[in-house]
């Protein structure tokens, strides 16, 4: 049958990603060097910055997406955008979590306004609007051109938003961490970091998909609902 | 009718549309008015104070007033359904879009030359000296506000709740307009005044790329 | 072990993301299973 296989496949994903994820960890914990002033917590870079390209890779599907869909207008590009966009909002989460708890013990305060975390957090707030969007449209049709119009505007503001922040507002110097891009990170720790993004892109994949099953379900019904003319049953 | 004859057509009815009521100009005037008195007890206005908090006073007041007049100015078609027919008409969508956003471009304009004087009175800033560099500043933000937030404003008349919708979507997406006009006035009231042109530059920069976008993408936001 | 507790803390509230993220997903399926079975009930009858 073929929710059987579609099962099968699922879970062995599923494992597949578990498995990465583990020999990630292992490596992350007891392959990386332990970082000298700032001690165990700098183990956290590896998945945080590994989350934060997972995002922006998710963000980018949001965008091709969003172009695919309004030149071609096949509902799947809709669906792939809405699943992507709300995939990467949980991997925006997760560092935008991380890393005030990093920040903490290392700089003393939960916050700054530097470009990268001010820009990462606008960029939340933009695809956070992008599904509030796609709440508040009620015609599928409207709702898929509309939100693809605002994903490529948002999409298009993200390096603006950098730029303007780096240039104008970021008031500590550059490279805060002894490991920020390039600036003299040690060959192994680069290597745990490409382990952990390979991981994460794992993940990526795995959610992504998963949650694209249940926007093509929902359009099923969507659409099947509006053939035999029922109201649709009341969320909660 | 060519895109710029349409253009001027559409810019003109609003305008009359406008002048016959005034209800946008004075709603959004008194709002800004009313932030900007707000403002003044969140600091000691004084004149060091005023230098240092007053520009980004002056824009996240013009940003707010934007945000909250340009889905107005949008819906009054709706009502008198005149969307739809200027939607037949043989009027390019790029037209359509111009008109719009060049009328919500006078319409926050004028609220600005009406707001400037009073600022400078009540915050002690002196103005007159750079006026005509203040205003191109002011020009270059209020484009790009008016460019980002026509579009938006065109997502939100699909939307439920778009009067709510409009800036939550807008004012993130204006960060870097806020920045950069921010700085560029900063710099022009500072004691000694000077242009900063690499916000100027960013600002045409982000203006010419909204353009560009909104000109793109706006047909698709009119089609049934 | 410096800052050992914060790394934890990370992790965990990592996961935590990603795990409600997935009981979000996996009750919207069963949501929407749910009304097909419903809607097929309704076509049946």
């Amino acid at each position: 049958m073929h929710r059987n296989g579609s099962f099968r496949f699922e879970l062995s994903g599923t494992l597949a990603v578990a498995a990465l994820m583990g020999v990630a960890g292992y490596a992350v914990f007891f392959l990386a060097p332990t970082e000298r002033t700032m001690g165990e917590i700098q183990r956290i870079f590896y998945f945080h910055v590994a989350s934060a390209w997972t995002a922006f890779l998710a963000f980018f599907i949001v965008f091709v997406a969003n172009l695919n869909y309004l030149m071609r207008r096949r509902p799947v590009w809709d669906q792939l955008a809405v699943a992507a966009a709300e995939v990467g909002i949980a991997f925006c989460t997760v560092v935008l979590l991380t890393g005030p708890i990093w920040a903490k013990p290392v700089w003393g305060i939960w916050w700054t306004w530097d470009a990268r975390l001010t820009s990462t957090f606008v960029l939340w707030l933009l695809y956070v609007g992008y599904l509030l969007l796609r709440s508040l449209v009620e015609d599928p049709g409207r709702r898929a051109v509309t939100s693809a119009v605002f994903g490529i505007f948002a999409f298009l503001d993200v390096p603006i938003v950098y730029m303007s922040i780096r240039w104008w507002r970021t008031q500590h110097p550059e490279p805060v961490i002894a490991g920020g891009e390039g600036s003299g990170l040690d060959p192994t720790m680069w290597r745990v970091l490409l382990v952990c993004l390979m991981a994460m892109v794992a993940l990526l994949v795995l959610l992504l998909r998963q949650r694209f099953r249940l926007e093509q379900l929902r359009g099923k019904l969507e659409e099947l609902r509006l053939h035999i003319g029922a109201k649709p049953t009341p969320r909660f | 009718m060519g895109i710029g004859a349409a253009t001027y057509w559409i810019l003109a009815k609003e305008l009359r549309t406008e002048l016959r009521t005034r209800e946008l100009l004075h709603t959004t005037v008194v709002f800004v008015l009313l932030v900007v008195v707000l403002f003044s007890f969140t600091f000691e206005p004084t004149r060091e104070e005023s230098r240092r908090y007053g520009p980004g006073l002056l824009w996240l007041a013009l940003l707010f007033a934007g945000s909250l007049m340009l889905q107005p100015a949008f819906i009054r078609e709706q009502n008198n359904d005149t969307l739809s027919a200027l939607r037949l008409a043989p009027i390019a969508s790029l037209a359509i879009f111009l008109g719009k956003a060049l009328a919500s471009f006078v319409f926050l304009t004028v609220a600005e030359l009406f707001l400037l004087p009073i600022f400078a009175a009540l915050y002690g800033v002196a103005i007159l000296p750079v006026l005509g560099e203040i205003l191109v500043v002011l020009a270059l933000g209020t484009l790009g506000m008016v460019t980002t937030g026509t579009v938006f404003a065109a997502i939100g008349v699909q939307a439920r709740m778009r009067e709510l919708l409009l800036p939550l979507l807008l004012l993130p997406l204006l960060v870097p307009v806020l920045i950069a006009s921010v700085s560029a006035t900063a710099s022009l009231l500072a004691l000694e005044p000077s242009m900063d042109w690499t916000a100027m530059k960013f600002l045409i920069g982000f203006d010419v790329i909204y353009l560009a976008a909104s000109a793109l993408l706006f047909e698709f936001l009119l089609e049934d | 072990m410096k800052n050992f507790e914060s790394l934890l803390a990370a992790y965990l509230v990592a996961w935590a993301v990603f795990f409600i993220f997935e009981i979000r997903i996996a009750r919207s399926v069963a949501r929407l299973r749910e009304e097909l079975e419903h809607l097929k009930e309704t076509l049946e009858n």
